[in-house]
């Protein structure tokens, strides 16, 4: 529409103008968003600034007071839509949209959008007990998404150190309602699962309004924690309470005391427990040895093995049986044979002539021991040798 | 019989222990080799007992400290 160039620029008068005209020929129209900001000014008029719910955008809206005073007293972050038409002031140059009506979502309204998505998520199985991802026993590093300096993030850390004094922390605080919430915490959540060494992710805020907790049913923030690789647990607002976020989160907390609990395991319970096994392992070996050691005793006290000269004496009396047995027979023997040698030795004696020599006879025997039986094999001069009863003598033959 | 010169096992000792006394007890073996049985017999329990006294002292000395720290 204009012509310009560096030599024929358009002064801003004329640019601003033709901006305003531009505008002015827009209608009015509905806009959904929440109020973050509101300054009524001494005169008629009131600014405020409405944001997306879900992404970090804003526009700014004026009215008049008489326009606002049909929905005063507002909450902080009042959902409202408005009806209004976008104007233009050429002095700064910015945009504004002119409200003619502001209405407040109301909870129902809320309540029943809230209940639809439920339903849409539930269809696609994002709250499914087979999505769950199970928390880890000893977490490296816990993340943390939770308000500036608030109790819930107090709790969370304190019961955390109590439970497991070394636990570490990546701690990411971020508005906790209000526009900004889903922004902050969808961003804090996003680099949370990103960080390798974050293994478990807890997330969580006090009580609040039912408004203050809408942001923790923004859907692309429920979608976000359903995709998360990392397990995540849920501790918002009061157990009555139930953002969407619980119902995809791995575990839902009543409280963050409870979220504490449930990502790292209690130290003392942990060190009773292994001293419980410790001590059965002891007691168990100490059975199995002296078990053993009984076993060995035993053997031991086995008399083969406690007195081994068995092994000798009782070979040393079985051969003194066989020696007594032994002599005992061969004395008998001898005995038999004395008898034996009598009998003969009587018989000789019965056949000697001892007892006809006692009668006084004698045998004349020659040198040669011939007995004399005939006299006249005794020469004169030939000797003669005589045995009478007792002892013998000599003669020599005369004539 | 396992080689002398190898150290058995708590089991392989006990077991070859609990043979020899069976052999010695049954009394079929020669008065040699009841010699050599008897000796080797003592040796295993020997060994046995070794082990077992050694392995008890250090479950003692294991258990001490942990029950002192209990006490703290």
């Amino acid at each position: 529409m204009f012509e310009t160039s560096s030599e024929s620029p358009a002064p801003v008068r004329v640019v601003s103008e033709a901006i305003k005209d531009y505008i002015d020929r827009l209608g009015p129209i509905w806009i959904e968003g929440e109020i973050s900001e509101l300054n009524e000014r001494s005169g008629g008029m009131a600014f405020m600034r409405l944001r997306d719910t879900s992404a970090d955008m804003s526009i700014s809206v004026m009215c008049y007071k008489t326009v606002l005073a049909s929905v005063q007293p507002l909450p902080a972050n009042a959902r409202v839509v408005i009806h209004a038409k976008p104007s233009w002031f050429t002095k700064n140059g910015s945009l504004t949209m002119s409200a003619k009506e502001i209405r407040q979502v109301g909870v129902g309204e809320l309540l029943a959008r809230l209940e639809a998505l439920k339903e849409k998520l539930a269809l696609e199985g994002l709250f499914s007990a087979d999505r769950k991802i199970a928390l880890p026993r000893l977490p490296r590093t816990v993340g943390l998404i939770c308000g500036r300096n608030t109790d819930a993030e107090k709790d969370v850390v304190e019961n955390a150190r109590r439970r497991w004094p070394s636990v570490q922390f990546e701690i990411r605080e971020v508005a906790v309602q209000g526009a900004a919430a889903v922004v902050e915490v969808t961003a804090a959540l996003a680099e949370l699962e990103a960080n390798p060494d974050v293994d478990v992710i807890i997330i969580t805020r006090g009580g609040g309004s039912f408004e203050d907790l809408l942001p923790f049913s923004d859907e692309s923030l429920v979608r976000l924690a359903a995709s998360c690789t990392t397990p995540i647990v849920s501790a918002i607002g009061h157990e009555k309470d139930s953002p969407l976020l619980d119902l995809v989160a791995d575990y839902r907390a009543s409280t963050p005391t409870d979220a504490a609990k449930r990502v790292v395991p209690d130290i003392a319970q942990e060190i009773s427990d292994i001293e419980k096994i410790r001590d059965r392992m002891y007691r168990r070996l100490v059975s199995t040895i002296d078990y053993e050691l009984n076993q060995i005793a035993q053997l031991r006290n086995r008399p083969v093995m406690k007195d081994p000269s068995v092994m000798v004496t009782s070979r040393r009396d079985e051969i003194k049986g066989w020696r007594d047995r032994s002599i005992r027979s061969f004395a008998s023997l001898l005995e038999i044979e004395k008898k034996e040698l009598k009998g003969v030795r009587d018989h000789l004696r019965s056949l000697s002539p001892q007892s006809t020599m006692d009668r006084g006879y004698a045998v004349v025997q020659l040198e040669d021991g011939s007995i004399v039986r005939d006299a006249s094999k005794a020469k004169t001069g030939t000797r003669l040798r005589i045995r009478v009863a007792k002892g013998e003598t000599s003669a020599t033959v005369n004539e | 019989m396992a080689t002398k010169d190898a150290k058995p096992s708590y089991e392989e000792a006990r077991d070859e222990l609990s043979e020899i006394v069976e052999s010695l007890e049954d009394g079929s073996a020669t008065l040699e080799e009841s010699l050599k049985l008897w000796e080797r017999g003592e040796e295993l329990a020997k060994i046995c007992q070794e082990w077992l006294d050694g392995a008890k002292k250090k479950l003692d000395a294991a258990k001490k400290p942990a029950k002192a720290s209990e006490e703290e």
